[in-house]
């Protein structure tokens, strides 16, 4: 991280006071004055320990109790139980292990596609991006439920991954169907970049491609992606709710925020605090992932007003 | 370098926001403009006598020959015009018959090969043009017709000739028995004068605004929103149907759903997917969930072969499930009454696929609820308990040693009480040492064709989770599932054994309840494999589902019939 | 320039015949079928159903279907869908004016906010306003939109009722009353519910959004000139920051456009309304493929059309961007 922002302070002329301290410091220093940010950093981590800690609870996810079902809150299930008669506090915690999993995996798994493709293709420009921009627009253009349905079939010829391949499935889903935005935001400024003077300057004194395209450019990128990278944690956590509402997400008993959120979509009158906690923690969560990633775009940026 | 663009924005602001007010304006008139099949008849507001009925999804056509979705019934018998149709018992009964054709009314020839229906007199379409028996004959010239479309097994190929002799009397002859004869005509007979050519039904424009001799005609059908349908002034029942407008409007969310009948909005809502319980809670004194035993059987089948062999034929089998003593250790690892009572209450148990109908075998559960004769059964078969209580083989006959206890449960999504059952299922199976995990598939993959490359017809599964149902007439359905020769491969992609089961007394007895007209004989030979099925177990019986509706409580006069369809009798219902 | 969009536009045509070959091969390879449903149908038997795929052509080599379905595509025939039996092209032209009527003024609406949402907390960084217009972003992002649909249902339509009629303040779906004439008063009133759920989550998205790309020119160093230059503040906003602010932005919303007509799964399901994004589900849980392959080729044409234009856009707005 610290190595992004010295090249990018490097690459912008005039702002030499910044080199005082050590940049690291800086941004760190920068980033507490956000004070927003620094609540939705204690927030996210209360929900990743609350996750973390998921099994101190005294019930486990799966533990039914059917002639106990659709109980509301009470001193011995704080967030009521559901329609098998299970804890729906527990299968929060427990189902927070999965949507932050597959938020947070399937956004780096699409940054990491996306800014290469997109990286490449405004650095080269000419055919390499043409090639690469038109695979871009083809992904566009696949049907999810498909490709959803493709990935799980190559899977299922892999027993090996029992228990964990419905949220690979979903991870690579994501993944696959959302890195082409990524991709054509980096290439867009990467177009945009490339004619200044400083990538003309690092041209002369005969730095390479990689190297060019890395150190010099890529920070300068840094913002955008990672208003990005946040907006997009929030949306795969999201997103995973939705596949699970058209019936297709994490597979059951396993829990994650979307499928209970989808179940208890008919509960609605009868049961709403299936409905209420987990939409609850989805809530906050995306929240102080927005709040984090404001906060250090905010840091990240040697001309902040802060 | 910047100046030449500089006045961009505010050169451009004003076209672009005049752009977009025309945009929307003209979206809008568009909107209003937007074509409905029928022109608006009159002002009319919502008043009492108009029914709001949810249905989840939109029929294709109202042309029951084409039905291949069940929706398509729900609606259209409210515009169908049958002879007879089964009652609420599974008894026949005359609609647009004066009566049923028997054998002691002279209807029926004694070989049964000539029936003669006899008409009301004085009928008429909705149209005023007079129904006759031309009509009836019309319609077996347009289903046996082989370009109809007709996807429904009548038996309308069995028929030589039809004679009218008047204009009431329609004589069938047969050439081979139809022992289904009185379901020939249940899916209402067609106007030869207001459809088409018979190699054209399947673009008649009557398949979605028929001339109907039903109590209801479609007087408008917005697509993908709502069908509204109004009384049929020639219906034949004097004052009926008691409501003037009946509206099928189609709200594919569940949530949606229930918030319209909790409203009182709507007063009918097919499909609820959810237990009475829940239900009536749910809509709060509005509407409650009324409720028949179902054809509906909750089955677990399981596959006998080993999967993702390459192979969909019985052999080798399943390293699991090939032994009948881990079947029977499954068995006894269910606590039924759990299930019936707690995970889907408002069902009612049964241990056959034989549980209603003419052919209702009184079949005894073999292996009842018993976790300990279970895990001995396991321990029997070469599985013991591992380090985290899940079973390895140490001498299971066609497993290697160390291989883990775990089967996948494989279903359908988007159907909340078969997703309870499967975790139910889960943690039965988890307490005498069978580690299960749920895979629930899309709908069409699930029941897709073997061409289509479906789990279930390549025999890639371990135990498939579903409910099947038998029809009144089972003898095609019964051959298909499960003589040894059924067992779909390349050459018989169509066969329906997905269990792969292969037992020569099942075969006997299937080809001998084929080969009579005794319907005792049938009974038994159908009884005797209920018994052998419940005793091998190819398959586990559950049981069966309710088939029903909520009803708004200001509703009146309806009947459920799980052998007809939500509309069967609406020209009875009443409001208020 | 005018050489490269027309190589662009020459480039498009073998592109959409290579992506109509993808697509037809995903959609058709993986598992599933158009006859589930007969499956499930206990009066249909296993003969027929055999016959009804020999009638649809299902049995037919892969190749062979496809090249039939483009061949008839090519001289401007859809096809029929499997379920319904009708002409596709009047399938889809049913619910398109729907969809188009319903996110068209979303859409517009949320560009309308959003862009001066971001604007305005760009300049004004920390204040109040650009807390409450983040804060407020951030939540319509944050939660999945049928769960926001089926709140905004609870709230006005089960628990809110209207003081003047005792009936609900909102309905729970549709584009008209049942039953009622179809008014223009009607259909606005039966818009609020979705237009506004959709708002509060693409607003969101793109305030967000511009409010970030305007913040980085406002720091750029050409603004900074301009502004030492003591050119007028507006000036500078308006001409040089806003500007460079919207290119970023327009790309965005050139991409998003092919969704415009593709219409909102969640947001129809929800509050009932009759429109493409429905229909397309639909089609592909029942495989009906004629309907299938249409919309999602439309919807690739329109995505091939929509990033050539976000391309063409961004080199006028753009100066330094050169194609050559």
């Amino acid at each position: 991280m610290s190595e992004l922002t010295v090249s990018q302070a490097l690459t912008r002329p005039g702002r030499r006071t910044m080199e005082a301290a050590p940049l690291r410091v800086l941004i760190w220093r920068r980033f507490l004055r956000h004070r927003l940010a620094v609540v939705a950093m204690a927030v996210l981590g209360l929900v990743i320990a609350s996750a973390v800690f998921a099994p101190l609870s005294r019930y486990t996810p799966t533990q039914q109790n059917p002639t106990n079902a659709l109980q509301p809150p009470s001193p011995q299930h704080w967030f009521g139980t559901d329609d098998l008669g299970r804890d729906v506090f527990t299968r929060t915690l427990y189902g927070g292990r999965i949507s932050l999993a597959v938020g947070l995996s399937a956004t780096l798994l699409s940054l990491l596609i996306g800014v290469v493709v997109g990286m490449v293709a405004g650095y080269f420009g000419g055919v390499v991006d043409n090639v690469l921009m038109r695979i871009t627009d083809g992904f566009l253009t696949l049907p999810t439920l498909f490709v959803l349905i493709l990935i799980a079939t190559l899977l299922r010829e892999i027993p090996a991954l029992g228990l964990v391949s419905g949220v690979i499935i979903v991870i690579l889903v994501i993944a696959v169907l959302s890195w082409m935005w990524p991709a054509r935001i980096v290439r867009g400024e990467f177009l945009r970049l490339k004619q200044r003077d400083f990538v003309t300057a690092a041209e002369s004194i005969g730095a390479g491609h990689g190297r060019i395209m890395a150190r010099h450019i890529l920070p300068n990128t840094v913002s955008l992606i990672i208003v990005q990278g946040t907006l997009m944690v929030a949306y795969a956590i999201i997103t995973e709710s939705g596949l699970s509402y058209l019936g297709f997400g994490v597979q059951p008993p396993t829990p994650s925020w979307g499928n209970l959120l989808a179940t208890a979509q008919t509960y609605a009158l009868r049961a709403p605090w299936l409905m209420i906690f987990p939409g609850l923690m989805i809530f906050l969560t995306s929240m102080a992932i927005n709040y984090i990633g404001d906060g250090l775009r905010d840091a990240f940026d040697p001309y902040s007003a802060r | 370098m910047h100046k030449t663009g500089a006045p961009f924005i505010a050169h451009r602001r004003a076209p672009a926001l005049l752009t977009l007010t025309v945009l929307l304006a003209t979206l809008l008139l568009a909107a209003c403009g937007a074509p409905s099949s029928e022109p608006q008849t009159s002002g009319e507001t919502a008043g009492p006598g108009q029914i709001i009925v949810i249905i989840p999804e939109e029929p294709a056509s109202l042309n029951q020959y084409h039905a291949v979705a069940a929706i398509v019934r729900q609606v259209a018998d409210a515009v169908s015009a049958p002879l007879a149709v089964p009652d609420e018992n599974g008894a026949f009964i005359p609609v647009l018959a004066a009566e049923l054709p028997t054998v002691e009314n002279g209807g029926v020839s004694p070989n049964y090969l000539t029936v003669a229906w006899k008409l009301r007199p004085g009928l008429r379409w909705s149209d005023g043009e007079p129904l006759t028996s031309d009509d009836i004959k019309f319609t077996w010239e347009a289903v046996s017709h082989p370009e109809s479309g007709n996807v429904l097994a009548l038996g309308f190929e069995k028929i030589a000739s039809i004679e009218t002799p008047d204009e009431l009397t329609a004589v069938i002859t047969y050439k081979e028995l139809n022992q289904a004869y009185l379901q020939q005509f249940m899916y209402g007979i067609l106007p030869r004068h207001a459809t088409g050519a018979p190699e054209e039904m399947l673009q008649w424009a009557w398949n979605r605004n028929p001339v109907s001799a039903g109590p209801y005609v479609v007087k408008q059908w917005n697509s993908g929103e709502s069908i509204v349908m109004e009384r049929n002034p020639y219906y034949y029942l004097e004052g009926q149907p008691y409501i003037d407008r009946v509206i099928f409007t189609i709200v594919p969310d569940p949530g949606a759903q229930i918030a319209m009948m909790a409203k009182g909005e709507a007063h009918v809502h097919l499909w609820p997917g959810e237990v009475k319980e829940i239900y009536d809670a749910q809509v709060a004194g509005q509407a409650a969930l009324q409720e028949v035993p179902g054809q509906w059987n909750m089955t677990l089948f399981f596959n006998l072969s080993r999967p993702f062999d390459g192979d969909p034929g019985p052999e080798p089998p399943h390293p699991i499930l090939g032994d009948l003593r881990v079947r029977q250790a499954i068995a006894h690892a269910i606590d039924y009454d759990l299930i019936v009572t707690a995970v889907n209450p408002g069902t009612f148990p049964t241990a056959t696929p034989f549980a209603y109908g003419w052919y209702k075998c009184d079949q005894e559960r073999k292996y009842p609820y018993d976790p300990e004769r279970a895990r001995a059964l396991l321990e029997e078969a070469g599985w013991v308990e591992g380090p985290d209580g899940i079973r390895v083989a140490q001498g299971a006959p066609y497993a290697e040693d160390g291989t883990r206890l775990r089967v996948q449960l494989n279903g359908y999504t988007n159907f909340q009480p078969l997703v309870k059952l499967e975790e139910a299922l889960v943690e039965m199976f988890r307490v005498v040492g069978i580690e299960a995990t749920i895979q629930n598939d899309d709908f069409s993959i699930i029941f897709g064709s073997y061409e289509d490359g479906a789990p279930r017809q390549l025999g890639n599964f371990d135990i498939l989770v579903y409910d099947t149902s038998l029809p009144i007439e089972p003898q095609a359905s019964i051959e298909n599932t499960y003589l040894s020769t059924a067992i779909p491969t390349a050459e018989n992609p169509a066969g329906n054994n997905s269990s792969r089961w292969v037992n020569l007394r099942a075969d006997e007895l299937i080809r001998a309840a084929g080969a009579t007209v005794d319907l005792e004989a049938r009974r038994a030979a159908y009884c005797e494999l209920s018994e052998l099925i419940a005793t091998e177990l190819p398959r586990l019986n559950l049981y069966l589902f309710t088939e029903g509706y909520g009803a708004s409580n200001r509703l009146s006069g309806y009947k459920v019939n799980m052998w007809g369809s939500l509309t069967w009798d609406i020209q009875n219902w009443k409001l208020e | 320039m005018r050489t490269y969009f027309l190589k662009r536009v020459l480039h498009a045509i073998p592109l959409l015949f290579v992506l109509s070959v993808v697509l037809f091969l995903v959609v058709r390879s993986a598992p599933g079928g158009p006859l589930a449903q007969a499956e499930r149908n206990p009066n249909i038997t296993a003969e027929q159903r055999q016959q009804l795929r020999e009638r649809l052509g299902l049995d037919q080599p892969l190749y062979k279907q496809y090249l039939d379905w483009l061949g008839a595509v090519l001289q401007g025939d859809l096809g029929r869908s499997i379920k319904s039996n009708r002409p596709v092209a009047e399938v889809i032209g049913e619910r398109i004016p729907n969809t188009l009527l319903l996110v068209g003024v979303a859409f517009v609406l949320t560009i309308a906010i959003a862009i001066p949402l971001g604007a305005i907390s760009a300049l004004r960084q920390y204040s109040w306003f650009d807390y409450l217009v983040t804060t407020l972003s951030f939540a319509g992002q944050s939660m999945p939109v049928y769960w926001l649909g089926l709140v905004a249902i609870l709230i006005f339509y089960v628990w809110l009722d209207n003081p003047f009629t005792g009936g609900p303040l909102l309905p729970a779906g549709g584009m008209y009353t049942l039953g009622a004439p179809r008014t223009l008063a009607d259909l606005i009133w039966h818009m609020i519910l979705p237009v506004g759920v959709l708002c509060a989550t693409w607003v969101a998205w793109y305030s967000r959004f511009f409010r970030a790309s305007m913040l980085e020119t406002l720091n750029a160093d050409y603004v900074r000139t301009a502004t030492a230059k003591g050119l007028p503040r507006g000036r500078v906003i308006y001409g040089h920051a806003g500007r460079n602010a919207v290119i970023p932005l327009v790309t965005m919303i050139a991409l998003d456009l092919p969704s415009v007509f593709a219409g909102t799964l969640f947001v129809e399901t929800i509050f009932s309304w009759p429109g493409m994004g429905r229909l397309f589900w639909e089609a592909a849980r029942g495989r009906d493929y004629p309907v299938l392959m249409a919309i999602i080729m439309i919807n690739a044409v329109l995505i091939v059309l929509a990033n050539l234009i976000a391309d063409m856009l961004y080199a006028r707005l753009d100066p330094r961007v050169r194609y050559e």
